[in-house]
């Protein structure tokens, strides 16, 4: 939580007798099966194993940082973290503090509705009475605060609380990533509708340094190198068996590449 | 040395050791962007002011009550004061608003989020303020009330005149302290989407990704409603030992 602040969990490779600097990288551990942590505690999911990936490939010793997601670039950009590798979409915005990698996913931005709402579309969002939920510093976020103008904005700290102002009715709709959406519809099938056609298209990529051009270099090579061994294919398999054959189903881009 | 001078030369030499910490810092100051969020920092500033009154208020109120509750002879009324009071300061601020927005407002029907917030934000400080209160009146002799009823006073000019008077300067130091400290809590109320100062200024830095630039004048807003608040404090203080004297 917030008020706990960042705290560090080391991950120890079996790379021993190497003098590299450990690999510090940063990520909200809140965001299953992206970031999140097992039933013991240790940091686990999609981007966990991409960072232990990349730490091998670099030969340096890996370091998580649990940050919460606001508090990432202000974390790199202070030097306390190398790179930010939490399903961190890649905007112009962010561009102009941090440098990205190439994207590894893309995805998009699609709404969580309440049963009691009329709205059937991101067009229908605009209207003076609506109210509209968000996760704070997501590109939802951003969209709605930029986009919105007419509709009330409800900005939440946590998934979970912006999730149940629509299950109770009081938002009429939840902006946030297609994937958490189908997820978040699944478990309140009865009170709620899922439009998952993104209305904004969106690629993760790895947050650096601006100017830190040597990693940024390494971490592209390393990403080709990735995807070409089906690094993400297997991960997919793994983490997002479900949602992949859904996804592809109804032909809606979800890729892990 | 005249008082005044004093802080004077505290403060300067306070803000001379901030300068120079933060000079230390290498980091990239850009003011500009977040300047561009004035407005946005004013309306939370504003909401702040106004959730904090309106909590000041009633948790004033609430406190009192919650008081004269734990000295109640009837044995069910001073129990539900304890467990109330028990209750609120053993358990995160964060859990009652969670608890008490999501679940107990949401039974009762209650669907104003700003209204909930004072309430709850009211009940949590007012658990405080009953302590409080109820040490004040407590540390008055029994002995003074004896000997007010004994010159000829009812119970309520006792109150009013010998227990009041005294009580109100002893706890006013603690309930100066207890007030600062709810206009902080209020940054709490952002986990139910209320859109106060902390809220605002944290949407600013996840815009602009400008942190210290979001939050010094965060602290700098804090200030300005804390200070009065103390400054308040002690003048009433002076006033009651005058009268007390």
């Amino acid at each position: 939580m917030r008020l706990i602040g960042p705290f560090a969990i080391a991950v120890l490779f079996a790379v021993a007798a190497d003098a590299a600097e450990p690999l510090r990288v940063g990520m909200e551990l809140s965001y299953p099966p992206f970031e999140m942590t097992d039933t013991a505690g240790k940091p686990a999911g999609v981007s966990v194993r991409l960072a232990e990936s990349l730490a091998k490939n670099l030969d340096r010793e890996l370091v998580i940082e649990n940050i919460t997601f606001d508090g990432l670039i202000p974390a790199l950009k202070t030097g306390k973290i190398d790179c930010i590798i939490s399903s961190m979409t890649a905007t112009p915005e962010r561009a102009k503090s941090i440098a990205f990698s190439e994207p590894y996913l893309t995805t998009g931005l699609a709404l969580l509705v309440s049963k009691r709402s009329p709205v059937v579309s991101a067009a229908d969002l605009d209207v003076r009475g609506r109210v509209v939920a968000v996760k704070k510093g997501t590109t939802g976020h951003h969209y709605a605060a930029s986009t919105l103008k007419q509709a009330g904005l409800l900005v939440l700290d946590k998934e979970a609380a912006a999730v149940m102002e629509v299950t109770q009715g009081r938002a009429d709709a939840f902006v946030y990533d297609s994937l958490s959406i189908y997820r978040s519809h699944l478990r309140h099938r009865d009170t709620t509708r899922a439009v998952l056609a993104p209305f904004r298209e969106e690629s993760w990529a790895i947050g650096l340094r601006l100017g830190d051009e040597s990693l940024r270099k390494q971490i592209n090579t390393f990403l080709d190198r990735f995807r070409a061994d089906g690094g993400f294919e297997r991960l997919g398999d793994e983490f997002l068996a479900d949602e992949k054959a859904y996804f592809q189903e109804h032909s809606i881009p979800f890729y892990l590449r | 040395m005249p008082r005044w001078l004093a802080h004077v030369i505290v403060v300067a030499v306070f803000i001379a050791a901030v300068i120079v910490a933060f000079s230390r810092v290498h980091y990239a100051w850009n003011w500009m962007a977040v300047w561009e969020y004035r407005q946005k920092f004013l309306q939370g500033w504003l909401v702040t002011v106004a959730l904090s009154l309106a909590s000041l208020v009633m948790s004033v109120f609430v406190g009192a009550m919650a008081a004269v509750m734990l000295r109640s002879r009837h044995a069910i009324v001073e129990a539900a004061a304890r467990v109330y009071v028990e209750i609120i300061r053993g358990t995160p601020l964060l859990v009652q608003l969670l608890i008490g927005f999501y679940v107990v407002a949401t039974a009762i029907g209650l669907e104003n989020r700003y209204i909930a917030g004072v309430l709850l934000l009211s009940l949590f400080s007012g658990a405080y303020m009953a302590e409080i209160f109820r040490g004040g009146l407590e540390a008055i002799p029994r002995g003074q009330i004896d000997s007010a009823r004994a010159i000829g006073l009812t119970p309520w000019q006792a109150l009013r005149l010998v227990v009041l008077p005294q009580a109100v300067r002893l706890v006013l130091p603690p309930v100066a302290g207890q007030l600062v400290s709810l206009v902080k809590d209020s940054s709490l109320l952002s986990v139910i989407a209320i859109s106060e100062f902390t809220l605002n200024a944290q949407e600013v830095n996840s815009f602009t990704y400008s942190t210290l630039e979001s939050y010094v004048p965060l602290a700098v807003g804090y200030l300005l409603l804390t200070l009065p608040l103390s400054a308040l404090a002690r003048w009433l203080e002076h006033r009651f030992r005058y009268e007390a004297a």
